[in-house]
């Protein structure tokens, strides 16, 4: 358990000092802002296009169009920047060989994984925090008034989709010795997970819907208890592949 | 778009360049201070953190930048 | 004396090729024990095992009277590691290193602190404050043994420490494992033999998965050392009539010559001894040199491996 703090407070300093925290945060910072100004000049951009011949009226921009850029920038590019920014975070201590003195010194391999994954975890909450608050503050700003409903539930289902995503490519990472065979397998896992959800039937317990779902629980035509059931099956999906990358990394040949 | 408009919207810009600006520069230092690459050059590297928003800084660290 | 490391029966093979068969070895404490063997021997495959880095297809392997699990080891807990090629965290500086070691083999934090200075002197690395990143090799490689000796191990293993490394390198690495013993055991794999020879006092030599030679450095030549001695003369002629002299021509004796030396294979070493004296005193010579012969290190060496 020490030992846990200890190479959890290495982690944290290693992302600082690599630049990962730094990047993170910025991107998901720079998607805060962006979104509600896109929802905003997305509307006058396209009428300055416009011929001043062809009046057409838009619709007004609302917060509903600052969330809708909000869940698609940050379930996109957020989630593929933080697996591209993750992949290598057991092949590079375990190519450069970093690791190896660790575990001589007495550290629990079982402590590595748990450690990493906690690591990955804090910094992907941080990052939508501070994306969710930026977006907010500013959606506030520009559009006064407006009402959304579900915003908390419907981010905190973005939320477990990352902890899902990363326990996935914790599992790859175990797997493989690569980063990229790491990311072709958690890519791999994500798309048959998409492709599942083409039978709706299956919608219901897939985890993905807790990524798809979150424009539909902002405007209320989806209702919030038809997530529990992926919320259920995300968790127990995430718990399960991070106790099977501690059996795996238990029995690793280094 | 009229400076106006610009006015208005200075509450996004500043920090959203600033963000930007930020990232691109830590970026930059690094690419020019740790003349190691994965792949690809020095001044490859440079022109992309530097005119590639976001995404070029994100690629040199996560795949571009050398051991240590 | 208690064996601090002891290998029973190990088997180990990657794909057809079997790298360990059989390997039988003891380390006593306190000794510096040369672990030799050709590249690709299973030199390091040994160690990582002991490490339980690598899980061994049968045999078994203790460490202080501990049983080495595969996986998560409590024997790590008493040994330490300066893997060939050793690699840190460069973002770190060599005090920040040593830190995290000393928190996660359980140290307190004074007493990291102290122990970290004393290393950091004792391998020369006191005053560095750059960064890891920024080190050479023999830099990483004394660092490497400061980390490995933190945690005050029973049992130093050092896997091949001075063969990337610069004669003074090597110097610089030998000495410190000079100065540590008695402290601690240590095992070191190499293949260069003059490294052996000078601060080992135990050897081992791997070859085709198993020990062909082991004890120590003493006992070994003892054992191999071919009962002859080497005769040296001031000039060509003494040494013909030496070698020509008709007292020599029995089947106990074997001569050649070459040059003004003459080496003489005995049966016995004592009475062989005597007896080439004896000849010499009647002849009349006074050679220059009268030497038993020792068996080289190289020799040996090449013998195990055959």
């Amino acid at each position: 358990m020490r030992n846990y703090t200890v190479f959890l407070k290495k982690e944290i300093f290693e992302y600082t000092k690599t630049y990962k925290l730094l990047i993170m945060l910025m991107v998901f910072a720079v998607f805060g802002i962006t979104n509600p100004l896109m929802a905003k000049l997305l509307p006058e951009i396209l009428g300055s296009l416009m011929a001043d011949s062809i009046s057409m009226s838009l619709p007004e921009a609302t917060a509903f169009d600052a969330w809708t850029q909000f869940f698609k920038n940050a379930t996109q590019m957020g989630l593929i920047v933080m697996t591209i920014l993750f992949s290598s975070i057991l092949s590079w201590e375990l190519s450069k060989g970093t690791l190896i003195i660790m575990l001589t010194k007495g550290l629990s391999r079982t402590v590595v994984i748990l450690s990493k994954y906690t690591c990955m975890v804090l910094v992907w909450t941080t990052s939508i925090a501070l994306c969710f608050g930026l977006t907010y503050g500013y959606t506030v700003y520009l559009f006064p008034g407006d009402l959304t409903v579900n915003l908390l539930f419907s981010t905190f289902c973005l939320w477990l989709f990352g902890v899902f995503l990363l326990a996935v490519l914790l599992f790859a990472a175990t797997l493989t010795k690569s980063n990229y065979g790491c990311l072709l397998i958690t890519g791999t896992a994500i798309v048959v997970c998409m492709l599942v959800n083409i039978i709706p039937a299956t919608h219901r317990y897939n985890p993905i819907s807790l990524a798809t779902d979150n424009l539909g629980l902002v405007t209320n035509s989806i209702e919030v208890s038809s997530l529990y059931c992926p919320i259920l099956i995300s968790c127990l999906l995430s718990l399960f592949l991070v106790v099977l990358s501690v059996l795996i990394f238990r029995k690793k040949q280094l | 778009m009229d400076l106006a408009i610009l006015k208005e919207y200075l509450p996004f810009l500043i920090p959203l360049v600033a963000a930007q600006v930020a990232l691109g520069i830590t970026a930059l230092v690094h690419v020019l201070r740790h003349p190691h690459y994965r792949f690809g050059n020095k001044v490859m590297w440079a022109l992309i953190v530097m005119f590639v928003q976001i995404i070029g800084s994100v690629v040199y660290f996560a795949f571009g930048r050398g051991e240590e | 004396m208690m064996g601090i490391l002891e290998v029973n029966q190990l088997f180990k093979h990657f794909g057809n090729y079997e790298v360990l068969s059989g390997l039988d070895m003891d380390v006593p404490e306190h000794s510096i024990f040369g672990f030799v063997g050709q590249n690709g021997a299973g030199k390091t495959t040994t160690m990582k095992i002991v490490l339980g880095l690598l899980k061994p297809d049968s045999g078994s392997v203790t460490v202080c009277g501990e049983k080495v699990a595969y996986g998560e080891t409590k024997t790590n807990r008493s040994i330490g590691f300066l893997p060939d090629v050793p690699e840190f965290y460069g973002y770190m500086r060599p005090l920040e290193y040593l830190k995290l070691c000393g928190e996660i083999t359980g140290l307190t934090k004074a007493r990291t602190k102290l122990k970290s200075e004393e290393l950091l002197s004792l391998v020369g690395l006191k005053d560095e404050k750059k960064k890891i990143s920024g080190f050479s090799r023999g830099m990483k490689q004394r660092l490497g043994i400061a980390q490995a000796l933190l945690n005050e191990p029973k049992l130093l293993i050092c896997d091949e420490p001075t063969s990337a490394l610069d004669p003074i390198g090597r110097k610089e690495i030998l000495d410190i494992l000079l100065a540590v013993k008695g402290k601690t055991t240590v095992v070191f794999s190499t293949h260069i033999l003059s490294d052996v020879e000078r601060v080992c006092d135990r050897i081992a030599v791997l070859h085709k998965g198993r020990l062909t030679l082991h004890g120590t450095l003493s006992e070994i030549k003892e054992r191999h050392r071919h009962n002859g001695f080497i005769l040296e003369f001031g000039s060509l002629e003494e040494a013909s009539l030496f070698e020509n002299a008709e007292e020599l021509r029995q089947p106990a004796i074997s001569l050649s010559r070459s040059g003004n030396s003459v080496t003489a294979l005995v049966a016995d070493h004592n009475v062989g001894g005597h007896f080439l004296l004896s000849v010499l005193s009647q002849k009349q010579i006074v050679p220059l040199k009268f030497a038993a012969m020792e068996p080289t290190l190289e020799s040996l060496f090449m013998e195990a491996v055959q």
